[in-house]
């Protein structure tokens, strides 16, 4: 049996509506010669939302400046060393106000994205079910359950993955930014303290338990990091379900990028406990252009996720509370749940904000919709269809 | 109208579910059947409508363009793609947007499930899982030119008409030779429901 050969390059992101590619198919139109509407609506963004987004990332990237100014102290405690993660994360800041401003200016994401906050700020809500919120935070953003009810295998990796990139940015970004500083009295330790802006939140000796977990937390980041990111690379390899479709670009780098980032990081480690610092400098700026390239992909590419995620939460509470009343708006034909009232004449909204001029069909159950149109064929098209 | 595409001709189903069973089998999406086999006339008559992703071309993809996280997928070749995973957070626009009711959702898993014209199969030039197996040819795979070389005569069409919109779409509908010039009715507006009239 030969090898199959390799398929068509799929397609490169652009926000919003729908991504397209740039290659041909298998289906014989190469996409040079006649672009899709989606890739020529898409590229076109309206000048004023890339204005309103040049703006809001501008905004964004000035504010964190600023916080990194004052909160090191007007520089004292930044430490120079770090500085190309600082100017990452400066970049970092614009690429999601930026890319989140366009992604919100959607149709569909600026209706789901203001009913999601009205209802996050309805004091009715909060009245009525003031523990939804934690709640679908805890079991929808943390446990991220969902993921388990489509594969245990991709939900606990996920979970390794998640909660050690939780732990490394809670370390470093305020590190990198002089928000944290470790100091010792005695210069060389063991007791040091941790400062959060200058203030003393607490002390500890670096040679017991306490002391070596805060040294290593990076470490303990990389180790559940690492698994994951590696299973989800197996898996990209193998599962014939993710091979179709996938991208070098989107699925393959962001996982070559946490590997990397995970491994260069514990070589460190390695190299000053065993090494004696030998090969550190290598491994220092290999591991900070590691770090650097993903928090500038982060806006552009598949991590983009971590930042939309949240949005689902919106949606949930949006559904949620109209559930509570009982809003639930029936298929006109036969009578099934289709979902909450106030959620259809959202989406017909949403479709007529589209110019989809079928927005009255939302009213019908899909089922509804197929049977209704093989009726029409039956009658007007084929009668031989009976 | 895609190059290489599926054609539906309602009249050849005999609804023996053949497809649907086939459709399990795709990789993107095992165990899971993505084709609908909809009996239009239960109890009275005997004829069975297959539904697949229609991979609509004008207004392109309704249901990505409905889709809050940009999660729908066209590729160049006209191909909509299920929701990707990362992105998708379960809140059924395209499953309701959908003219021809297609997508399918999972609510435990927060995720779109649809019907990609068996990506993993046609981007390496195979049939799609239910052309592959539909007995009676309502499931053809392959080029116009080709379905007209197997079927003299035939005709086809790839304009559906939904109310006052138009929809044309990458899959196309058998339709006698005197119906091509008009697009094939979706349905909408929806004129009795259960015997009644509902136009007013």
């Amino acid at each position: 049996m030969t090898e199959p050969p390799e398929p068509p390059a799929a397609a490169e992101q652009s926000a919003p509506g729908a991504r397209t590619g740039t290659s041909g198919g298998p289906h014989g139109r190469p996409s040079e010669e006649e672009p899709s509407v989606v890739a020529r609506a898409v590229r076109h963004l309206p000048r004023s939302v890339s204005g309103r987004a040049t703006l809001a990332g501008a905004v964004v990237s000035g504010l964190l400046i600023l916080a990194i100014v004052f909160g090191s102290r007007l520089l004292h405690d930044f430490d120079s060393a770090l500085l190309p993660y600082a100017v990452a994360t400066v970049f970092l800041a614009f690429g999601v106000a930026y890319r989140y401003t366009v992604w919100v200016s959607a149709p569909g994401a600026r209706r789901l994205f203001g009913k999601g906050w009205s209802s996050l700020f309805s004091a009715e809500n909060f009245r009525r079910t003031p523990t939804a919120l934690p709640k679908m935070i805890a079991t929808y953003l943390g446990l991220q359950k969902f993921l388990g009810a489509r594969s245990h295998a991709r939900w606990a990796a996920h979970q390794l993955i998640f909660w050690g990139c939780v732990l490394a940015a809670l370390i470093t970004f305020p590190l990198t930014w002089g928000w944290f500083t470790f100091t010792s009295g005695s210069g060389s330790g063991p007791g040091y303290e941790m400062r959060v802006w200058g203030i003393k939140i607490l002390g500890f000796d670096s040679l017991n338990f306490v002391g070596w977990v805060m040294f290593h937390g990076l470490d303990i980041a990389a180790v559940l990091v690492i698994p994951g990111a590696s299973y989800f690379l197996w898996r990209r390899m193998k599962d014939r379900g993710a091979i179709t479709g996938q991208r070098f670009a989107y699925d393959m780098v962001p996982l070559l990028a946490l590997i990397i980032i995970s491994v260069t990081g514990l070589l460190l480690t390695f190299s000053s406990v065993f090494l004696h610092g030998g090969g550190y400098e290598f491994l220092a700026i290999l591991h900070m252009v590691s770090v650097v390239f993903t928090l500038i992909y982060i806006p552009f590419g598949k991590f983009f996720h971590i930042v939309q995620r949240p949005a689902a939460v919106g949606m949930q509470l949006f559904k949620y509370t109209d559930r509570q009343d009982d809003e639930v708006f029936a298929c006109r034909r036969c009578g099934e749940a289709i979902d909450t009232g106030p959620y259809v004449e959202n989406l017909r909204g949403t479709m007529q904000d589209l110019e989809l001029g079928f927005d009255a069909w939302a009213e019908y159950c899909p089922r509804c919709k197929r049977v209704l149109r093989g009726n029409a064929y039956l009658t007007q098209v084929k009668k031989g269809f009976k | 109208m895609m190059g290489r595409t599926i054609f539906i001709d309602p009249g050849r189903c005999i609804g023996c579910q053949a497809c649907v069973s086939a459709c399990r089998e795709c990789d993107s999406h095992r165990g899971k059947s993505m084709i609908h086999l909809d009996y239009t006339d239960e109890g009275s008559s005997v004829a069975s409508l297959p539904t697949v992703c229609m991979h609509c071309e004008d207004p392109v993809a309704p249901c990505a363009e409905v889709c809050p996280a940009d999660a729908i997928l066209v590729t160049a070749d006209g191909v909509v793609q299920q929701a990707d995973t990362t992105r998708c957070i379960g809140c059924a626009n395209c499953v309701n947007a959908c003219p021809f009711g297609v997508p399918k959702i999972d609510l435990q898993a927060k995720l779109q499930m649809k019907c990609n014209l068996c990506y993993d199969r046609t981007a390496y030039g195979l049939a799609p899982m239910c052309a592959t197996v539909c007995p009676t040819g309502a499931l053809y795979y392959g080029t116009l030119e080709e379905l007209q070389a197997e079927r003299p005569g035939v005709q086809v069409a790839d304009t559906f008409v939904f109310g006052e919109s138009e929809v044309r779409t990458g899959v196309a509908m058998v339709v006698p030779a005197e119906r091509v010039q008009w697009p094939v009715p979706g349905g909408l507006p929806v004129v009795e429901i259960n015997g009644k009239d509902v136009r007013r």
